[in-house]
This record gives C-alpha cells, structure tokens and sequence, in this order.
C-alpha cells in the first residue's frame, strides 16, 4: 500500500503542468504523508513493545516471534522512509509557497488606511484591491470595495473572509496589534512607515517594489520628489516668513500642528506656521492666542462642504482683528493635505495658489 | 453670620472674575489695553467667564437640590440621565455634522436632548399623582445607561475627527462661549435657580421626610415637581452651553455644607456661588497651563476639587448630610 502512495507521489513531482495544480496536490501529500507519519509513532511502539515483551520472553512461540519482528522491522523501515520523504515534501512545499509569495505580485491587497487606498490606486492597483476601510473616499472607485471597518477597528474576521495575499497598513492610525495578529494567521502585510513629506517619496517606491508596480510608483514619487525640490528653490527668494494658520476644524479650533504634512507643506512654502511650536499635531488651540500671533494668512480645510463657511463665521467674526481677516487672506481650501498620499502635490499647489 | 460668609463668597466671586479676565496665556495689563487686548478681554475672555460662571452656579445649585429632594448624598445634576440625553443629540449633531443654524446648532440640540431627557425621567418618575425619589432616581440611572449605550455605539462607529471633536464637547468645552449664547443660557439658569431659592424652604421640609413636610404646610409632590423643574432646567442650559463639567454638582454642594450648615436657603445660593468661583478657577488655568492648547475644564475641576474634598473629608466629623 505504502508502495504505491509513493508512486503517486513521484508522479505527482514529475509532473508540474500547471503551478497550481502542482501546489494543491503537493500539499495534498503532505498531508497524507503526516498521517502516515502518524502511524510511524504507533508502529514505533509495538516494535518497542515487541522488544520487551516478546524478545526476552519465553521461548515457546519463536517462531511468531520471529515473523513479528520482521515485521516490526519492515514496518519500522517503511515509516522511516515515508519520514524522510515527508521531511523533504515539506521543504519543497515551503518552498514553493514562499517563492509563490515573494516572486509575484499579490493578487489580493486589502488597505488598512484611507492614504494607502489613495497611493495604491495611484499606482494602479486599483483592480486588486479587494478591502478598504469605511473612511476610503477617494478615489471614487474606493467607495464601491468592500468594508473591513475602520482604521483603529478594523474587523479581523472580515479581512480574513477576503482572503487577502497581503494587507497594507499605516503606522499611522493602524494598532501594532492588529499587524501581530495578521502575521501570526501567516497573512502578509506591509507596513507603511511615512508621516512626514519627505519621507514620502521613498516609502511610495518601497511600496511599489513589493506590491510588483515599481514603474508607476518610480513615476510617482519622481513627480513627489520634483514638487518638493521645485518649492525647495523658489523659497530663497522670499524676504519676510509669512505668518500662516491652518484650521482644521473651527469649533472647537483646531489646527494643524508639528509633525503633519500640512506642517512640512507650510515650511516647504516657505511660510511660517503659527501652530508650530504645538506640543501635538492637532492641538485645540487657543483663540487668545491666534490674536497675539496675528496671522497673515488664514487657510480652513475641508472648506468644499457646504457648511464649513457658515461654522466658521463665528471664529471670523472673534479674528476680526487679525491681519488675515482684514485683509481678506482667508483661504476656503480642499483637505488634499490631510492625508500623506498623491495628492499632497495638489494641495501644495493649492496653498502655493493662495499665498501668491 | 450666614450673610457674612455669602457675602465672602460673593466677593471672592467678583475677585475670581476679575483675575480669570486679565490672567491667561498672556496676561494683560488693565490700564493699558492694546487693540488686541480689548478684542480679547471683550470678547473672548468676558463671554467665556461670564458662561463659567453661569453653568458652575447651575450646576452647584442643581446639586445642593437634588441631593435634598432625592435626600441621597450621591446625587448630582448628571444622574438624571439629562446629561447623557444631552451628549448623544449633540454627539450625533457633531458626527453628522449638522449646521442649520449655525453654530447655535449643537447647544440647541444638547438642549433638546436635555429637556426631553428631563420630560421623560419626571413621567417614569411619576405614579399615584406624583414624583418618587427613588422612581426618580432610578429612572434616571436606567435612561443614562441606555444613552450612554447609544452614544458609545455612535462614537465607535464615526471617524476618528467626529470622534475627537465629541469628546472633546463631552468633556465640557468652554472655548465656544459667545455673547450670543448668553441671554438664552442666563434666561434658563436664573429662572431655575429663583424658582429653587422660592422652594428652599420646602426643600428643608423634603428633607426631613414627606409626612413632616406634609405636617409643615408642604405639599411633598407639588414640591418635588417645581424643584424637579429647577433642576431640569440649570442642567439642561448649562451642559449646552459648554458640555458636561463633573465634580462640581456632585461635591461643590458637599463643600459648602461643611462650612455653612444645610440650611437649603444658604446652601442654594451658596453652591451656585461657590460652583461658579470653581468652574471660573478651574477655565483660567485649563487655558493657561498649556499654551497655546488648551485642555477640557471639566477634568481641571476634578482634578483640583476631588483632592480639596478629600482633605476636607478626612478633617471635619460630618458623618451623614
């Protein structure tokens, strides 16, 4: 019988038509072979059992003796043929699948984060995409994937349904135990490390290389890069810092901080932002404060939605007194910046725009 | 000697006043205002402790009487549920973004669900043609538990921004204050607390029981019902003009009763004073330990109040109300 499973077995080697196949049926043997191994350690224990029992025992049934020792040594023999067969299907499995995982592209990407599901459909990895979180609103085409949930909370048990071959993730806004648990369910995930601008570029081309798209994500971070240098130069000429603020919600006021890319963006253009020297990245700041920092510029984001204006007549009306109030230098702007993906570039300009 | 310590009181009131408008981030000089410095005393500084003041005397005087009529030392003006009412119509008003009018919205909205809440604990409350304390009381804990329910299901499922500026309301939040919210929250808290300072005297009589209260000339339900009103009307303006501020309905009423006695004609007026200085103390120094962030005040009252009580717990022989 065990003769004849190696047979199969052998077949089963010599004949890779299809890679697919070739996996299902080597992981089938596997399997087969586990259980035999199975029946390995119980033939072990009879052959022992014979040992001691049989061998020093009386000696009026030697001849069964004999017959079950040979057995038992046959038995014993086969198992530990199937054993080291085993051992090597194992490997080759293993094998196989690892280089089936680092070698091609991932079929099935889920996005753990909305600034993820941008740069991954900016590098045309929209079709493979097959999770978003609930807050992935853009591109449009990321409303239509299916939910996981949110960014903190996401649902375990939904990306696992997906069957996801690898889930992409932020250390911003992502919990490091979800990332664990992934790993330990041996699901791939990438972690995307960015938060600054600058760090952008690099973290877009890593991205790229593991997700099998490094031609669209070279092209993407070389136009990130080319953005980021263009500012670099045209800032020298600018003689005073402009005094900017940026608001992210106006009741309570919060703004934008140290450590956001709406930060770097400012400090790219050249403008100071007031709210620099926060001690947090999105602080409830101070009206009182805002009047003594006398901005020059004032720039409220997500200002498309209808009502933005109309929540923010009230703090308008308390900075009557501020430079960028007077002088009408409040900017309505988009909320391109709020997350670290393509279309940072777009919202640099935007505020470049603006300030000009 | 009652008349001797209000007016302490009221004086140290007026003096809290004062610093809490000149002290701050920066502090200014009142002799020699910039523009900017009338701008912020004006109109930022004179409207937020004016509401400070407003929303600590409701809560204090709401307190001291519902901790009579429930005749429960436990009691404060959240336990009615008529906060937790309030934060899930204007958590739900934050994260849904509403602004039909505009930044009246989110208290209007706070007040609804406050009244309503209130509205609807006094009709549970009611049975045999009047209020129960202890229908009351649990009423108002059961609704506060299914609020808070709805309004954890409602935080959990909103982004993270809808989220942050929630709880940041929830906390109490006094950087809204504006003159326009002023007349409408004054109109609500000093009617509340006339009506309470009207009935102190019935609410004495409460508190030795109905069957006294009844042999006093009182009518115990009548009673319960107008300082029910009371009550339902400070709390409900004062969490919407700033959000849920803790400790000081609970303790303020405690802390007065250590040093001026139970008499519930001095203690009203005096827990509404002493929880105005509170809450005035606990603003300036949320917005001026930080600069330039600022941090909720109703955590600066119990983490200055909490401590202050405790000591005074552990010195005074008061062993019950």
């Amino acid at each position: 019988m065990e003769k004849g499973e190696d047979e199969v077995n052998q077949g089963a080697i010599l004949s890779p038509l299809r890679e697919d196949f070739f996996l299902e049926e080597i992981r089938e043997l596997t399997m087969t072979v586990f259980r035999s191994q199975r029946n390995f350690s119980t033939v072990l224990s009879s052959f022992c059992y014979n040992l001691e029992t049989r061998l020093p025992g009386s000696n009026s049934q030697g001849c069964s003796r004999f017959i079950s020792l040979r057995t038992v040594i046959e038995n014993s023999l086969m198992s530990l043929k199937t054993a080291i067969f085993s051992v090597v299907l194992l490997t080759l499995y293993s094998l196989l699948i690892t280089n089936a995982f680092s070698d091609d592209a991932p079929e099935r990407i889920i996005s753990l984060a909305p600034s993820t599901t941008e740069i991954l459909f900016a590098l045309g990895l929209g079709e493979k995409i097959v999770g978003v979180t609930s807050f992935c609103d853009y591109p449009v085409e990321a409303r239509e994937k299916p939910k996981i949930g949110g960014m903190s909370n996401p649902s375990l048990e939904t990306v696992l349904s997906l069957r996801p071959d690898i889930v992409v993730m932020t250390t911003d806004g992502n919990p490091k135990e979800f990332e664990m648990r992934l790993r330990s369910l041996n699901i791939k995930t990438y972690v995307f490390t960015a938060r600054r601008i600058h760090e952008l570029p690099a973290a877009i081309r890593d991205m790229g290389r593991v997700l099998g798209a490094e031609e669209p994500s070279r092209i993407l971070s070389a136009e990130i890069e080319k953005a980021i240098s263009r500012l670099g130069n045209s800032r020298q000429s600018d003689s005073r810092k402009k005094k900017v603020l940026f608001i992210v919600w106006p009741e309570p006021l919060i703004v934008a901080g140290p450590g956001t890319a709406i930060d770097d963006a400012l400090n790219l253009l050249g403008v100071e932002n007031i709210a620099g020297n926060a001690k947090t990245s999105y602080p409830k700041y101070s009206i009182e404060e805002v009047l003594y920092q006398s901005p020059d510029v004032i720039f409220i984001g997500k200002g498309m939605q209808a009502n933005m204006r109309k929540v923010s007549r009230g703090l308008l009306h308390k900075l009557s007194l501020v430079p960028a109030v007077k002088n009408s230098s409040v900017f309505f702007v988009s909320d391109s910046l709020y997350r670290l993906g393509p279309r940072i570039i777009t919202g640099i300009e935007e505020l470049e725009t603006c300030l000009k | 000697m009652p008349k001797i310590k209000i007016a302490l009181l009221i004086a140290l009131l007026f003096s809290v006043c004062i610093i809490a408008l000149f002290l701050g981030p920066r502090g200014i000089n009142p002799f020699d205002l910039s523009d900017i410095d009338r701008t912020i005393v004006f109109s930022i500084r004179l409207p937020r402790v004016l509401i400070s003041l407003l929303m600590g005397m409701a809560l204090g005087a709401s307190g001291a009487v519902l901790q009579g009529i429930l005749r429960n030392p436990l009691a404060d003006p959240y336990i009615l549920g008529i906060s937790s009412g309030a934060s899930l119509f204007a958590a739900f008003g934050i994260i849904m973004g509403f602004s039909f009018i505009g930044t009246f919205t989110i208290p209007v909205l706070a007040f609804t669900g406050a009244i309503l809440t209130g509205v609807i604990v006094g009709i549970i409350g009611r049975k045999k043609g009047g209020i129960w304390p202890e229908r009351l009381l649990l009423a108002g804990v059961g609704l506060s538990f299914l609020f808070s329910a709805l309004l954890m299901l409602m935080l959990s499922l909103s982004s993270d921004e809808g989220l942050r500026r929630s709880v940041l309301w929830i906390f109490g939040d006094l950087s809204l204050s504006e003159w326009s919210r002023i007349p409408y929250g004054s109109v609500f808290i000093l009617a509340g607390l006339i009506l309470a300072m009207t009935r102190a005297k019935a609410l004495n009589a409460l508190i030795l029981g109905d069957e006294l209260a009844h042999s006093l000339g009182f009518s115990p339900h009548t009673e319960r019902l107008v300082l029910f009103v009371s009550v339902g009307l400070m709390t409900a303006a004062s969490v919407s003009l700033g959000g849920m501020i803790g400790f000081i309905g609970l303790l303020v009423p405690h802390i007065i009763r250590f040093f001026m006695g139970a008499d519930s004609k001095v203690l009203i007026p005096a827990a509404a004073l002493g929880g105005g200085a509170l809450l005035c103390v606990a603003d300036l120094v949320s917005r001026s330990i930080l600069p330039p962030m600022e941090l909720p005040a109703g955590i600066v009252t119990a983490i200055i109040g909490s401590p202050y009580f405790l000591y005074l717990l552990r010195r005074k022989n008061v062993l019950s109300i």
